[in-house]
């Protein structure tokens, strides 16, 4: 088969986190033996110089893939714009979407997943499914081993994509992880935060060249 | 005070609820945000991990960053598109984000971002054009939840008088 994927993220294809994880998503996808002969094409929407070629693209193709980051709850505005300029279609195109996030819960993520449904619709398409997951955050922070950590997972979901054509089977689904955490995680996760986790944040600020505690009120 | 970004081009939405405030009394901040030069958010984390509290993007943006941190409540007037806000209203949520840290907490039982500033602004919506209510009245819910306020709730713009009444 052959996708075409649109990463949906605002963000520079360079410091992306949907970058990264399609790069491995479409490894699996297009892995030797199970993905022979399965091609994809990839646009970035963080490139306005690209949109004439996406809008082509997105016509000519009916199997679609659109990769995106969890803005405030729903869709990047960005990304919005794009959409916004694409007629409907009547011609069997079919969407299935990657949809992940910073924090770390299922939960977090299921009023844009629902989103997503309504909004393929109302591009004339077929809804194949959403790729949930959180906790991505931290692609951009870590390299190496840590980043392929998290990363990795995401083979296995292009090898299932490249079998089903959607996101709908068991495994995709279990792929979002908890919906919440346990008490306990919680408790764990909460003394996490004001140590460790404060510390890691302070430190790469640190290496962006912020001089300011990440509290600073700039219009006190 | 209430703060309202109209991201339309129907000042006359403006207008009206402007009569209604001014003759309860209401002490409202209204920008014309459709006049206004603002970029969607371009995902940089500037705001939180390099200059904290400060968008990289220099634009109108800013002047209503600096009263939100000052009002008990933010309504955005939006025009809808495919089901949704359209992205000049998205991207006036989008671009909030200076108002939280970057450093996490448990808030009930899920993540979030620990707010920058002492006041919190509950949130309504007033939308023009076909959407889904409901979803809207979710959406906004979250918004809200993120912000640990409270949804104001989801008004269509011929509501302008039950929107108003929601108000203090
Ligand atoms: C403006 C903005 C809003 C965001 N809103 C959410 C959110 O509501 N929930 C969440 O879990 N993560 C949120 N995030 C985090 C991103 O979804 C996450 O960092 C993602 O991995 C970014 O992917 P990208 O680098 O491809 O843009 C937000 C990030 C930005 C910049």
């Amino acid at each position: 088969m052959h996708v075409l994927i649109i990463n949906g993220s605002p963000r520079v294809k360079k410091y992306s986190n949907t970058d990264k994880i399609l790069e491995r998503f479409t490894g699996g996808l297009c892995e030797e033996g199970s993905g022979e002969g399965n091609t994809f094409e990839q646009y970035e929407i963080s490139d306005k110089g690209q949109w004439d070629t996406i809008r082509e693209e997105y016509y000519r193709n009916s199997n679609i893939i659109i990769a995106l980051p969890l803005f405030v709850e729903c869709i990047p505005g960005l990304l919005m714009e794009f959409l916004e300029s694409l007629k409907v279609r009547e011609d069997n195109a079919a969407i299935a979407y990657i949809l992940q996030s910073g924090f770390a819960e299922g939960v977090q993520l299921r009023c844009g997943e629902t989103y997503l449904e309504e909004l393929t619709k109302r591009l004339g398409c077929e809804y194949r499914g959403t790729l949930v997951k959180g906790s991505n955050f931290g692609i951009r922070l870590t390299e190496g081993k840590a980043r392929d950590k998290i990363t990795a997972p995401y083979e296995e979901m292009g090898r299932e994509f490249s079998k089903t054509g959607n996101f709908f089977s068991d495994k995709c689904r279990a792929f979002t992880g908890p919906e919440v955490f346990p008490a306990f995680v919680r408790f764990l996760l909460g003394i996490m935060f004001k140590t460790a986790g404060r510390k890691s944040f302070d430190k790469a600020a640190k290496s962006w060249g912020c001089t300011l505690p990440l509290d600073y009120r700039p219009y006190d | 005070m209430i703060l309202i970004v109209n991201t339309t081009s129907e000042t006359a939405v403006t207008k009206k609820i402007k009569e209604y405030t001014d003759a309860a009394g209401i002490e409202t901040e209204i920008f014309e945000a459709g006049e206004m030069d603002i970029s969607h958010c371009i995902g940089c984390n500037h705001c939180w991990l390099k200059t904290p509290g400060v968008c990289a993007i220099k634009d109108d943006y800013e002047i209503i960053l600096k009263r939100m941190i000052h009002a008990d409540q933010i309504w955005v007037i939006s025009d809808t598109a495919l089901g949704f806000l359209n992205h000049r209203g998205k991207n006036i949520y989008d671009r909030i984000l200076p108002l939280a840290t970057m450093y996490l907490q448990f808030k009930g039982d899920q993540m979030r971002h620990i707010a920058r500033y002492d006041k919190r602004a509950d949130f309504g919506l007033i939308y023009i054009g076909d959407c889904d209510r409901d979803y809207l009245e979710r959406w906004n819910k979250r918004v809200a939840l993120n912000f640990e306020s409270e949804s104001l709730g989801v008004f269509d713009h011929k509501e302008l008088k039950e929107a108003v009444a929601c108000m203090y």
